[in-house]
This record gives C-alpha cells, sequence and structure tokens, in this order.
C-alpha cells in the first residue's frame, strides 16, 4: 500500500517536473542566495554569509549583499552552500555505453548520442551534481572519445555540452579488455588481446599506424604545396578511427585510463612518455598507492572509488586509503560515481575520505575543484568565487557530514533542483489523483 | 533517309504498336472515360466545388469543375456520385507494405546466440538492396490500403543501417510493373545497431555511417581522377557498397533518415550538413520537441502517426501509467504541433496497422490538427516529398486519376471510403462487417 502510494507520487512528480523545470524554476541566471555558510573550496568558508548571481555567474560574496529588483532569493539560514559537484567518471545521460565488437574504437564519440531524457540526469541533480564527465564504457583497449555534461534537465542535449572542457579518449587495461571475466562459449573466438601485455601491444600498434597515418597525411600536403602536384594526386582516405589516435598524438585529445593494477599504469606511464602524449588521470587505479612517485613524475591524477575495493581479482590490493593517501602525497585525485545511483551520494563517498585521513576541506575538494582541474575547467566551476559560473548546491548540514542532505541544486543561477517544491508538486498530484 | 534509318523507323513502329496493344489488352475492364457527376470535390489545390464533374480518361484527370463547366463527352460512362465527396487518393510516404514485420527486439535464445557466436558475424548491410526486388504484392493487404483512402505508398526496406532503396508505388492491382511511380526513390538509413557485429552501439553506427561517407566522397574522387587520367594512377577497387551509395553522396539523391526520437532527429540533421546530403526525415514522432531544429533546418518531414511514445523517451521511462498517459494525450498532437509553428510535413502510416490509421488521425485531429492540414500531409505535402507534386496529391486536370469517393467528410467518426480510384480504374471497398 504504502509503496504504491510512494510509486504514483514518484510517477506523476517527475512528468510534473519535466515540464515545469524548464520554465517555473528559472530566474534568468539571477539570484541571491542569503545567510549561508559558504563553502568556497578556494578559500576558508564564509559563515552567513551572501551569493549574489547575475547572469548565470557569481558576481558577489558577502554580508547583507541586495539584488536588482525581481531578483530571487533564496533564504539559506542554517544551511551550507558548495560548488556543484562535478563527477569524473560516469556513464548517465547516453544512448550507449559501450562499442564492444573490436579492442579498438576511437572513432566513436559519446557526444554523439546525448540522452537528454535520462532520468539519472534527474537523480544526479537531487544529490548536488551539476557537471559529468560522461564517459565510453571499459569493454575496449581504446573505447571511445568522452563528453564533459552540465545536468540541465529539460534542456535540448547540445545545451548541455560543456565545450571548454579538455577533449578526452577512452583507454582501458586489465580484466575488462582482455573479458578474464566471460564465459567462453564453444566455438566462439576469444577476442585480442587476452592478456595485460597483450593489452599494451596492442595501444602500441594502433598508435604506430596512427603515426604512418599522420605522415601519410604530411606527405600529401607536402607534395599538394609544391611547385607542380601531379595530376594523379589522391588524398590518403580519411579514417575516422587512425584520425582519433593522430588528434591524440598530436596533442589535441587527452586520454583517460581505467586501469587497476599498478604495473599496468606504470607500462601505460611509458606509452605516454614513448609517443609523447597526455594522460588526464587514470581511471579507478586501485593501486595508485603503490606507485604515487610515478604518477606525481608524470603528472598524471586520479579519478577513483572511495571504498568499493575487493568486488574482483584486480581490485583485490585495492584499500580505502587510495584517494585519501594519494592526496596527502600531492596528487590530483577525484572521486568519481561510475553509476547513475551512486551519483546522488557522491558527497558521502567524499566524506568518507575524512575517515581516512584528510580534511573536510580536502575531502570536499575531490568532487569539486579536483574534478574541475582535471577536466580543464577549473577556471569556469570548482570553487565558489566571483566570476565562476553559478554552478552550486544547497545542502541542510556540511556535506561531509552523514547526516547531510541536498536541498536545491543551481546550475549558471538556474535551479534545476528544488527539494521542496518538488515535494509539495507530488503531494498535489496525489491529493489531485486521490479526488478523482 | 538511308536504309539502316528506315529499318530503325519500322522497329519503332511495330514497337509503339505492340506496346499499344498490350496496353489495350491489360486495360480491357476498363472504360477509357468516366465522368463523376454531381458530387461534392475537394480538390486540395483549390476551393471546395458543391457539386462538380470529374472527368478521367486513361487513368487521368482530364478536367474538373462545376457541373454547368464541365461538359459530358459522349463516350464516357457516367458515374452518379450524388451525396459522395471526391477527394485525391492519399499517399502514406512510408511503409514496410508486403515485407515481414521487422524483428522485434526479443532476447535471443540461447540456441540462436551460440549460433551468433559460433558462426563469423557477418554484416547486415545493404545499401545496394532494391526492395522493389523483393516484392511481392498480395491483394488483401492492398485492399485494406485502399479502404482506408490510400492510393499511393512508398514501401522502404527494414533491415539494417544501410537499408537500401524504396519504390513508389499505386496501388492499382497487382502488377508490380504496372503500380511504379517511382523507382528507386531513395536511400532508406535507420540509427540502429547489429548483434554482435561492428557497430553495435548508436556511436558505433554515427561513426560507422560518417566512414562510409567519407569513403565514398574518397571513392568517387579516386573514380574521377582515374577516369580523367588513367595511367600512373593505381585505379580503384570495385566497391559494391561505395557504388550503390555514389548517387546518394554525389549526385545528391533522396536519402531518407530514420529518426525513432528527438535525439535521432538531430543526429540526422548534424550528418546531413556534415555531408551536405539532400535528406528526408521519416519517423519523427517527436519531432515537436525538436520544432526549433527542424524549423531551422527546413528538411522535409515524413512523420508517422504512430503514437508509442520511444523506449529511450522520458515518458517510456516511467512506468506504464505515464507511457499510456503520453501515447493517448502527449504523441497524437505532435502533428498539431507542428502544423503550428508552420513546419511543413507529410503523415505516414509507419509502423501502424492499417487499420489504426483511421483512428489514429482522428487523434491527431482532435488534438488540434486542421482539418484541411491533415488532408494535405496526406495528399500534396507527401506528392512533393516524393518530386511527384506535377502527377499526384491533388485533383487538377492533367494529374494521375487517384480518386476517392466517401460518405461523409474523410477522416470523419461516421464517415467511409465507398470507392477508390487508382489510376483511372475503380475498386470497390468490400463492406467490413466488423467494424463498430
Amino acid at each position: 500500500m504504502r509503496n504504491k502510494l510512494i510509486k504514483t507520487l514518484l510517477i506523476s512528480s517527475l512528468l510534473i517536473f519535466l515540464i515545469s523545470s524548464a520554465t517555473s524554476l528559472q530566474a534568468n541566471g539571477n539570484l541571491l542566495i542569503k545567510k549561508a555558510t559558504i563553502l568556497t573550496v578556494s578559500g576558508p568558508a564564509i559563515p552567513e554569509a551572501d551569493v549574489l548571481v547575475i547572469d548565470g555567474l557569481i558576481k558577489q560574496i558577502g554580508q547583507n549583499l541586495s539584488a536588482p529588483p525581481g531578483t530571487r532569493i533564496i533564504e539559506a539560514s542554517g544551511k551550507y552552500l558548495m560548488p556543484g559537484i562535478i563527477d569524473t567518471h560516469t556513464h548517465i545521460a547516453l544512448h550507449g555505453t559501450n562499442e564492444g565488437t573490436d579492442a579498438v574504437t576511437p572513432e566513436v564519440n559519446m557526444a554523439t548520442v546525448i540522452n537528454a531524457d535520462d532520468t539519472s540526469i534527474f537523480t544526479a541533480l537531487t544529490g548536488g551534481v551539476t557537471m559529468v564527465h560522461t564517459m565510453h564504457g571499459s569493454a575496449n583497449v581504446i573505447g571511445g572519445q568522452n563528453v564533459v555534461l552540465k545536468l540541465k534537465w529539460g534542456k535540448p542535449s547540445e545545451e548541455l555540452v560543456v565545450k571548454e572542457a579538455f577533449p578526452t579518449l577512452k583507454f582501458a587495461l586489465g580484466e575488462n579488455v582482455k573479458q578474464s571475466n566471460r564465459t567462453l562459449l564453444p566455438g566462439r573466438p576469444q577476442r585480442y588481446p587476452a592478456t595485460r601485455m597483450g593489452a599494451n601491444a596492442l595501444i602500441r600498434r594502433e598508435l604506430n599506424r596512427a603515426k604512418d597515418y599522420l605522415d601519410e597525411w604530411d606527405r600529401y600536403e607536402k607534395l599538394k604545396k609544391s611547385k607542380n602536384p601531379p595530376a594523379t594526386l589522391l588524398p590518403p582516405r580519411r579514417d575516422l578511427r587512425l584520425e582519433t589516435l593522430a588528434d591524440l598524438l598530436r596533442g589535441k585529445l587527452v586520454a583517460r585510463c581505467h586501469a587497476y593494477v599498478a604495473t599496468e599504469m606504470v607500462e601505460f606511464l611509458n606509452l605516454a612518455k614513448e609517443f609523447g602524449f597526455k594522460i588526464g588521470a587514470f581511471e579507478h587505479a586501485w593501486e595508485a598507492y603503490k606507485i604515487v612517485d610515478e604518477l606525481k613524475a608524470a603528472g598524471v591524477g586520479l579519478s577513483v572509488f572511495i571504498d568499493s575495493w575487493a568486488y574482483k581479482m584486480e581490485a583485490a590490493e585495492g584499500i580505502a586509503y587510495n584517494a585519501a593517501y594519494c592526496t596527502n602525497q600531492g596528487l590530483l585525485v577525484s572521486i568519481n560515481s561510475d553509476s547513475g545511483e551512486r551519483i546522488r551520494r557522491l558527497f558521502n563517498e567524499a566524506g568518507k575520505a575524512v575517515k581516512y585521513g584528510i580534511t573536510q576541506d580536502e575531502a570536499i575538494k575531490l568532487i569539486t575543484i579536483n574534478a574541475a582541474k582535471q577536466l580543464g575547467v577549473d577556471h569556469l566551476v570548482g570553487s565558489i568565487e566571483a566570476g565562476k559560473q553559478a554552478d552550486l548546491a544547497l545542502f541542510n548540514n556540511h556535506p561531509m557530514s552523514a547526516y547531510a542532505r541536498c536541498d536545491m541544486t543551481i546550475i549558471e543561477g538556474e535551479v534545476y533542483f528544488d527539494r521542496e517544491k518538488i515535494l509539495k508538486e507530488r503531494q498535489e498530484a496525489a491529493a489531485k489523483k486521490g479526488g478523482k | 533517309m538511308n536504309k539502316h534509318s528506315k529499318k530503325i523507323c519500322l522497329t519503332l513502329v511495330l514497337l509503339a504498336l505492340i506496346l499499344v496493344s498490350t496496353g489495350n489488352s491489360a486495360s480491357q475492364t476498363i472504360k477509357p472515360a468516366y465522368a463523376l457527376v454531381n458530387c461534392r470535390i475537394v480538390p486540395v489545390a483549390g476551393p471546395v466545388i458543391e457539386k462538380g464533374t470529374i472527368l478521367v480518361r486513361n487513368g487521368l484527370i482530364e478536367a474538373v469543375g462545376s457541373a454547368g463547366k464541365v461538359q459530358v463527352p459522349e463516350d464516357a460512362e457516367v458515374i452518379k456520385a450524388e451525396g459522395l465527396t471526391a477527394y485525391p487518393g492519399l499517399i502514406s510516404a512510408h511503409t514496410n507494405l508486403f515485407l515481414e514485420p521487422r524483428e522485434q527486439s526479443q532476447p535471443p535464445s540461447p540456441e540462436e546466440l551460440l549460433r551468433a557466436y559460433t558462426q563469423p558475424a557477418k554484416p547486415q548491410e545493404f545499401p545496394e538492396l532494391l526492395i522493389l526486388e523483393k516484392l511481392k504484392t498480395k491483394k488483401q493487404i492492398i485492399e485494406s490500403y485502399q479502404a482506408t483512402g490510400i492510393t499511393t505508398v512508398v514501401v522502404a526496406p527494414n533491415q539494417g543501417i544501410f537499408q537500401g532503396q524504396s519504390v513508389v508505388l499505386n496501388l492499382n492491382g497487382e502488377d508490380l510493373n504496372q503500380m511504379v511511380l517511382k523507382q528507386p526513390w531513395a536511400l532508406h538509413i535507420n540509427f540502429t545497431t547489429e548483434r554482435g557485429v561492428y557497430p553495435s552501439s548508436p556511436m558505433g553506427t554515427i561513426a560507422f555511417l560518417r566512414q562510409k561517407f567519407y569513403d565514398t566522397q574518397h571513392y568517387a574522387l579516386h573514380l574521377q581522377k582515374y577516369r580523367s587520367s588513367p595511367q600512373f594512377l593505381k585505379r580503384p577497387e570495385y566497391d559494391p557498397f561505395l557504388e550503390a551509395l555514389l548517387p546518394y553522396v554525389v549526385e545528391k539523391k533522396t536519402v531518407v533518415f530514420q529518426c525513432n526520437n528527438q535525439e535521432e532527429i538531430k543526429r540526422a540533421l548534424r550528418l546531413i550538413d556534415e555531408f551536405k546530403l539532400n535528406a528526408v526525415l521519416t519517423g519523427c514522432n517527436e519531432a515537436w520537441r525538436v520544432k526549433d531544429y527542424l524549423k531551422a533546418a527546413r528538411t522535409p518531414l515524413l512523420v508517422t502517426l504512430d503514437f508509442n511514445p520511444p523506449d529511450s523517451s522520458i515518458y517510456s521511462r516511467q512506468g506504464e501509467e505515464v507511457k499510456k498517459k503520453a501515447e493517448s494525450e502527449l504523441y497524437p498532437a505532435n502533428p498539431a504541433n507542428l502544423a503550428k509553428e508552420k513546419i511543413n510535413f507529410s503523415l505516414t502510416t509507419f509502423g501502424l496497422k492499417e487499420s489504426d490509421f483511421l483512428k489514429n488521425i482522428r487523434a491527431a485531429i482532435q488534438a488540434g490538427l486542421p482539418f484541411e492540414t491533415a488532408l494535405k500531409t496526406l495528399t500534396i505535402e507527401p506528392a512533393r516529398a516524393l518530386g511527384l507534386e506535377k502527377q499526384l496529391g491533388t485533383l487538377e486536370p492533367g494529374k494521375i486519376a487517384n480518386i476517392i469517393l466517401t460518405k461523409g467528410e474523410l477522416f470523419g467518426e461516421k464517415s467511409k471510403v465507398v470507392r477508390v480510384m487508382v489510376d483511372g480504374v475503380f475498386f470497390e471497398i468490400k463492406e467490413r462487417t466488423n467494424e463498430k
């Protein structure tokens, strides 16, 4: 009975929300948030302060601010305002995850299959998440190109894309790409690579092909520009797969590499050095604590879980101290969800890091400014500073507390989630339904 | 005139005689001329004629006008049509007539899975497929279409990504060659995936499409260079796949993109823009959700009367109740919303059982689509989209005599199509006993 009621509430509310979100919740990017504790992330917390937002940007932070007439005012006394949470590794808001038929598919681009209708966007907003790095899965050694989105629920998919973010390319190593957890059916050939050294060799082979491809185009361009280009001169075939890898070699793309064990991460660092490409971060990186010096020397960060270790063989040597320890050692660490569900409680995940040895202020960075740096958008978001985009999350308690709950989520000065309003709408919808 | 050309002349005369005589034998049951008198005429091309005459000769409309203005010739068989209304035959510009229904996306059985994995994967790609060559007409299906007033259809292939090439048929009997109006009409592309072979994901499909379009451009360039200077240039390897795409990518013949949800409409528009294709969109039952994009692009639209929300839609993601509500309230308003935005479109029966056509067109009118627009989107608009506006779509002299006679206004609750003329041939509509 109770379950049924909750279900009806959910059903009616979401439908209402989609329709209303684009209109009534919005304030043309102008807001005045009053008397909240401001967790700036860039500096110390400011108690009982106001944040003025004009045209989607943070205009001013201070005491007793006034706003132009007509500006929506949010009374936030006793509440905590933090920068919008950024998830550096998830797969939401997409119409696909893996192009699993080939171990090498850099030509596929997640930006071409954004699904603005995915309800996970709304789920994420309820946990204060405003930005995601939504990625190709880990089925392939070289997966696809990823995309960074702002969770502007109800807006067309193109308006979600954060163009300023680093363009990234997914790599993956270990059990997923060698398909160690698949039952091999009789007669079905095993996909190459089936070992870790195979994965390494495959990357080297493909990057060498990309080098040849670049050379081929260079030769063509040179001939074309020469005094008497031959009449039979034909441009090389445009190959989207090699072109993407060539972009990686040219530094136009940044690698994001799913990896668990220390040895394969070191091997990947070596590959990056050999071919001269950039690594944005290692994903999951359970054994990163073993190779802190190598990671530090390479300037490579981590995007990790907080404490869900040992769920497969290669995660057996993962430790819950990984994120905190690596942070204390000076690595740039972010906490990711890798899930459309865990994404709504990323603040809890970050909060756990406090237990493992970092301060609350450091922990909150794991899901804000550190994530922004890893995605190349720290000049726009990730902290509460004048001039930055007003991506904000309002909590009833300190977000690193186990008792915290997100009450409001704001992107560029627009309220995309308002707990009070949603609950009211649900009650009204239920009442209306009961009355019929 | 020399001996040689005399011979040719003689052959031509003989040929013409043969043609005339076979034509006669085929149309023995047809009177050379009909006069439909005293009927109400809705010519679509101009104002309604309350009491008028339509003259038909040799399968073409000879004259249309008010009773006093059109002389009935002596040789014409007079059809008294008091109390009946004449409309141009309806056109459904996307059907899978005579084809087996598409494979449902049911999970494969263990045996099927094993077969799929143990046998070499073969992509189901056939842009070279001409659907006309696969068709076997069925009298029953033709009659059920005629009963709804549909006299002309596009039959499009329904398998794979590059599905093959469609044909326009006039439903004038069972002889396919006599039915053909345009062969082939267009190349049909669907944003679907393959099972077990590349591309198996939506982003893979887009990468695959782009690669094939680039390959065709390159193939065309290579062919062109080779033809102009066949020496010192290696010949391009013959590729039947790319050969089939040449007319569409290079000569810009019509390409039809099937768009199963709002995102696919935008994906198609991006591909059309990138490769400067001459394209039409079909499916599009979420077109109203992307109306601004469609307004800007001005790509012709074939909009299905299938109101089933797509699986990935927000309305399908919140349980059966919300989906049903959307299906009966939101999706039927799609045509009305497009009309309100002054976006041109044609309606089709794509994905519909023929018995649902009347029900759904009534629902669309109920949801605000003006009757006149409904009529146009099933007559002159599709005729234009097919490049057949000089032959079809209105009751005007010179056009093909596709005429339907109804009791009551077309699409009305109590109206009925009583007789149908296709290519000047009358077909009686059998009384359906099980109709409510």
